[in-house]
């Protein structure tokens, strides 16, 4: 499931939801990290892979609404 | 974090709506939802979202907004967003026409200690382009700048290829990604790879030759003193960069066309480097407790979404003057390192690897001296020296090397012209084949004493298993060629055995002494390593020298008057490095002593033995030198051999004499196909059978 955290520096990170904990550290998988833009131009996401976004840091979570059940189910049965 | 893995199939918060076939992203947001519900989980208790994810995940994320581990961070601190080479020329902020000379002596020292920054292991996107006129070179007006920017492309292309080449490097020493900057296409401008914008080494070279003598005319058009002095100044940076790089591309490509005298090229380089390094007051100066190298020009942030998401390494550009001195040094050693090329003797070479390596040499000259000695590299003569089983041997200068190497050091009268054992085509086919076989541990020794002092130890201990497996040909060589010689005493002569057991003395010699260096030793150690230096290796180094001599010496009266004349001259070739050995064995001798003295009372203090065995410690130390099972498969080899050929030798064998002789020739076969790598990766256990002789088995391999 795709999360998408935005930091309280601005930062956007765009990742696959893999793990919390009750003070909202999340970590997520095949993360990019997307620069505040203020023109609305969007730049080159910076690839970083497996990061830990501490629950003190998020200002905002947001999940894709656009995910496949049938994958979905898939992905809990394994 | 908690051990209780509890998996959270998801609630609501986690569920989603049915889902719509779009491409875009739809986002939802769910921030209090998400805070709300994971109020619900304990204390350490881990949520997963599926079952791919454990704790050792956990352990390697990258951790954001911690400045150790967050190299996005640096580049969003202030948010001033750094301008890139089209934006800081529209704004004024970057000139690309008009530049006075100070501000161009400014911008080529800079790049200069960014370069000297990129050779000491930075990475080259937060060094040398950090440098903006690099990003788009053509776009530059001023002819001066322009002409150093594409030269500084050619230079690093130069350098990268010819460190890629020696391969002597390691991840510590230097980073040869270039993050995709190429003249003619930049990931800054986000440009494709324009072929047009290629210039050639011929060009780059008139290009840089042009501006000297531009700057030359503008300096004598001046009376001007200080002005005169600030055009000569430019011109020699200009003139530096030319000789440079046409001297390293002679070093890198030995058929280049560049057709040059490297020696006055590089002592050119040290002429001007004079002139910079008291001119380096003359340009622009960085700004004081600011990261850029120069005040114009230089984006220190440029790059910074570049890099890997690794920890971000913050990398501080050398300060000038140390750069500017790291340059003239750069050129000295390289000076040096040419002096390689009349070292006709191996010996003599390698004992200057030795020496250049003691020297802690920079990356770039210690690749040069790789690629100076052997063409195009040892590196590359290592990997290339096995021919494929059923071809034709493949023919190396290399082999010429080492065979003039063996003939000064021990003159085995297999390798004479006109000796009766080099006649056979059998005896020359063994002699061969074993020179063909030294190729590449030989090549491999050269290479590891271009590496860094750090590494060379490890490497020299997985060369010594190459040189095993050698040391049983060469006895096999010495025993086929050596012992037919008229006036040779049989089994006495054992010319490439010598030859090569001095190689392998000096290699595990070396080993050990890198111990020390590196400070791999406790204190409480060192009287077991100085007694085996001092008992063994240095001893048997002068036996084995000494060896040398009398092997050589043997061949030599032989000659005619005249060769008998000339031995006398050169008498004892080795004396010089046998004295050395003697030095240095007593050296140890002395230590070992001293220490076994300060053990017995006590003033050196000794780990507690619970946690602590000698044994263990000895064992750890020596292991590459004796821990190699193909030297112990054809130590029992020998024994069985030995065994094999008493035997034989009575003449009236009983039943018992008989059952020996089969156990033995056995064992013997056995072992040898084990010293030969047979089933080496089989670790089923071998069989003892006592079938044939109550208390000495057969070894059968299963």
């Amino acid at each position: 499931m795709n999360f998408r955290i935005e930091m309280t520096d601005g930062r956007v990170l765009i990742g696959v939801f893999l793990c919390t904990d009750r003070d909202a550290n999340v970590i997520l998988g095949a993360c990019s990290e997307y620069l505040k833009s203020n023109d609305g131009e969007t730049e080159e996401p910076r690839v970083l892979g497996l990061v830990m976004v501490p629950g003190r840091h998020i200002v905002s979570i947001k999940i894709d609404d656009t995910m496949d059940t049938t994958s979905q189910k898939y992905y809990y049965e394994e | 974090m908690a051990d209780s893995d509890y998996f959270y199939d998801g609630d609501g918060a986690m569920e989603s709506l049915p889902a719509s076939p779009e491409v875009t992203y739809n986002w939802v947001d769910i921030t209090s939802d998400f805070f709300k519900y994971i109020q619900d989980l304990k204390l350490g208790e881990l949520l997963h979202d599926g079952h791919l994810f454990g704790l050792f995940e956990a352990m390697s994320a990258i951790e954001m907004m911690d400045p150790k581990m967050d190299a996005g961070m640096l580049c969003n601190r202030g948010n001033p967003k750094p301008l890139n080479f089209p934006q800081a020329v529209a704004c004024g902020k970057l000139k690309i026409d008009d530049l006075e000379p100070s501000e161009l002596i400014g911008i080529i020292d800079a790049t200069m200690a960014c370069i000297v920054s990129w050779l000491e292991g930075h990475s080259l996107a937060q060094t040398v382009f950090t440098n903006l006129y690099l990003h788009q070179p053509h776009s530059i007006v001023n002819k001066t700048l322009k002409a150093y920017c594409i030269a500084v492309y050619k230079l690093l292309d130069c350098i990268r290829d010819c460190i890629n080449k020696a391969l002597v490097f390691e991840e510590e020493d230097f980073l040869p990604m270039s993050y995709g900057y190429r003249l003619g296409s930049n990931p800054q401008m986000g440009s494709t790879y324009d072929a047009s914008l290629e210039v050639s080494e011929q060009k780059c070279i008139a290009m840089l030759r042009e501006q000297e003598e531009d700057l030359n005319k503008k300096a004598r058009s001046f009376d001007d003193d200080d002005a005169n002095n600030l055009w000569l100044a430019l011109a020699a940076r200009i003139r530096f960069t030319r000789m440079i790089y046409q001297a390293l591309l002679v070093i890198t490509k030995r058929d280049s066309q560049s057709g040059a005298d490297c020696v006055a090229l590089l002592n050119g380089c040290s002429e001007m480097m004079k002139i910079i390094i008291k001119t380096a007051g003359k340009g622009t100066q960085p700004v004081e407790n600011s990261d850029s190298p120069n005040p114009m020009g230089f984006e220190p942030m440029i790059n910074q979404r570049l890099l890997p998401p690794t920890f971000p390494r913050y990398t501080r550009i050398k300060p000038r003057a140390e750069a500017l001195q790291y340059f003239d040094e750069l050129v000295t050693r390289l000076r040096h390192a040419w002096k390689i090329t009349s070292c006709t003797n191996f010996h003599t070479a390698l004992d200057f690897f030795m020496d250049f390596s003691r020297q802690r040499s920079c990356i770039l000259s210690r690749s040069a001296l790789q690629l100076l000695y052997l063409s195009p590299s040892p590196a590359s003569t290592a990997s290339s020296a096995m021919a494929a089983p059923g071809q034709p041997r493949p023919h190396h200068p290399f082999v010429e090397i080492l065979r003039e190497s063996i003939k000064s050091f021990v003159n085995p009268p297999a390798l004479t012209p006109k000796s009766p054992a080099g006649c056979t085509p059998q005896a020359r086919e063994l002699v061969e084949n074993f020179l063909v076989r030294c190729v590449r541990p030989f090549a491999v020794l050269l290479q590891v004493c271009g590496h860094n002092r750090a590494r060379q130890r490890d490497k020299l201990a997985l060369l010594l298993d190459e040189f095993a497996a050698l040391q049983e040909e060469a006895e096999s060589v010495d025993a086929l060629v050596g012992g037919g010689v008229v006036g040779g005493t049989g089994a006495g002569r054992s010319c490439f055995g010598t030859w090569l057991l001095y190689h392998v003395l000096r290699v595990m010699i070396a080993y050990l002494l890198a111990g020390l260096e590196l400070e791999l030793y406790s204190v409480h150690e060192y009287h077991y390593i100085f007694w085996y230096l001092y008992e063994f290796l240095y001893g048997w180094l002068v036996s084995a020298l000494g060896r040398a001599e009398a092997l050589s010496g043997e061949a030599a009266p032989r000659d005619t008057k005249r060769g008998a004349r000339r031995h006398k001259k050169r008498a004892r070739p080795h004396a010089r490095e046998g004295l050395m050995c003697q030095v240095l064995q007593n050296m140890c001798g002395g230590y070992y002593k001293a220490l076994v003295a300060f053990k017995l009372q006590g003033k050196i203090r000794q780990p507690a033995c619970a946690f602590d065995s000698e044994a263990v410690r000895y064992k750890h130390r020596f292991a590459p030198l004796y821990e190699n099972p193909v030297i112990l498969y054809l130590g029992g080899c020998k024994h069985f051999q030995q065994a094999r050929t008493v035997l034989e030798t009575i003449t009236t064998p009983d039943q018992e004499v008989t059952d020996l002789l089969k156990v033995a020739k056995t064992n013997f076969v056995v072992l040898k196909l084990l010293a030969g790598g047979h089933k080496r990766d089989s670790t089923a256990p071998p069989e003892f059978d006592f079938s044939v002789h109550r208390h000495f088995p057969i070894i059968k391999l299963v």
